[in-house]
């Protein structure tokens, strides 16, 4: 019997954001828009998702005197990752599951 | 990218493998540019120095290395300021502070042998021995060398790796051959197999 997907990861943006922040430290919000060519309405809604999970960190600074939103990866979004992607193998692999 | 929940599993390694590679694309990309600003910069500089050290006044030109160092920072300050925002990553850390030790180690042996070059401290305090002969430009192109080569193994491209080796060992050898004048033209040719066609290539293979 298969593991289920967690819902919030099983979301192409969603997913997307989150990998693209498994390599970094932190990034911005116009790097993660551009880089997953979501609309910034729907990009909004989807970190909000992430960040009332847990998942990851959104915070608003500013950079000189524009305002900054800056997301990081949380220790939780890391591990729901990682169970993520170790689910994902279990449904590419099954026998691999013994 | 909209909601989906009926991904495929391939379809959910895709987005992954695509997310990752797209940031590791943009981080080569950002590093391309003030490689290829410092790479024009050293071309031009040795150029100009080796046309004035020839024909007004001799080596004591090199002084204008020091002028580089300012234009350059300053370029580099403007081509930051243009430059897509990338995020903060380990990988893009490690290879500032490389370049940042090369930078703090070529200039720091740089004015210190300007400084005695001029008399403003004893000779005898960097070359302690009269039968020792520093060759700076040697020095300085295998630390650029090893630079260059650390930053191709970090960032996993055989380009910078294969270019900072040949550029860090070929120059140091040349340089040392050829120790008067003739030594620009080597800094030179390590610039451009160093700094310029690596970051051309990356830059153009990542432009996509």
């Amino acid at each position: 019997m298969f593991k289920p997907l967690d819902p919030l990861l099983h979301s192409e943006l969603r997913l997307a954001v989150v990998s693209l922040l498994i390599s970094t430290e932190e990034a911005e919000f116009p790097f993660i828009k551009e880089q997953t060519g979501a609309t910034a309405g729907n990009l909004s809604v989807q970190l909000d998702k992430l960040a009332t999970a847990g998942y990851i960190t959104v915070e608003k600074t500013f950079k000189g005197k524009r305002p900054c939103t800056l997301c990081r990866i949380t220790p939780t979004g890391l591990k729901a990752f990682e169970q993520y992607v170790e689910t994902l193998r279990e449904y590419l692999n099954p026998n691999s599951q013994e | 990218m909209e909601e989906n929940k009926n991904m495929t599993a391939e379809r959910s390694l895709e987005i992954i493998r695509e997310s990752i590679e797209r940031s590791q694309r943009a981080l080569s990309k950002n590093w391309a540019l003030p490689q290829i600003w410092w790479g024009v910069l050293i071309v031009v500089f040795s150029f100009l120095i080796a046309y004035l050290w020839q024909n007004h006044g001799g080596p004591a030109w090199n002084a204008l290395w020091f002028v580089m160092w300012v234009v350059g920072y300053i370029g580099n300050r403007f081509i930051d300021k243009k430059k897509e925002t990338v995020p903060t990553t380990f990988v893009g850390k490690t290879i500032g502070q490389v370049w940042a030790t090369f930078g703090i180690i070529a200039s720091l042996v740089g004015w210190i042998i300007f400084i005695a070059a001029c008399g403003l401290i004893p000779v005898e305090w960097v070359v302690p021995d009269q039968h020792v002969y520093i060759n700076i430009t040697s020095i300085i192109c295998l630390c650029f060398g090893m630079a260059s080569t650390m930053t191709g193994f970090i960032l996993k491209n055989r380009v910078f790796l294969v270019c900072g080796i040949i550029s860090g060992v070929g120059g140091y050898f040349l340089a040392m051959h050829f120790p008067w004048v003739e030594q620009l033209y080597v800094m030179a040719a390590v610039a451009v197999i160093g700094l310029i066609i690596p970051g051309l290539i990356v830059y153009f293979q990542n432009k996509k």
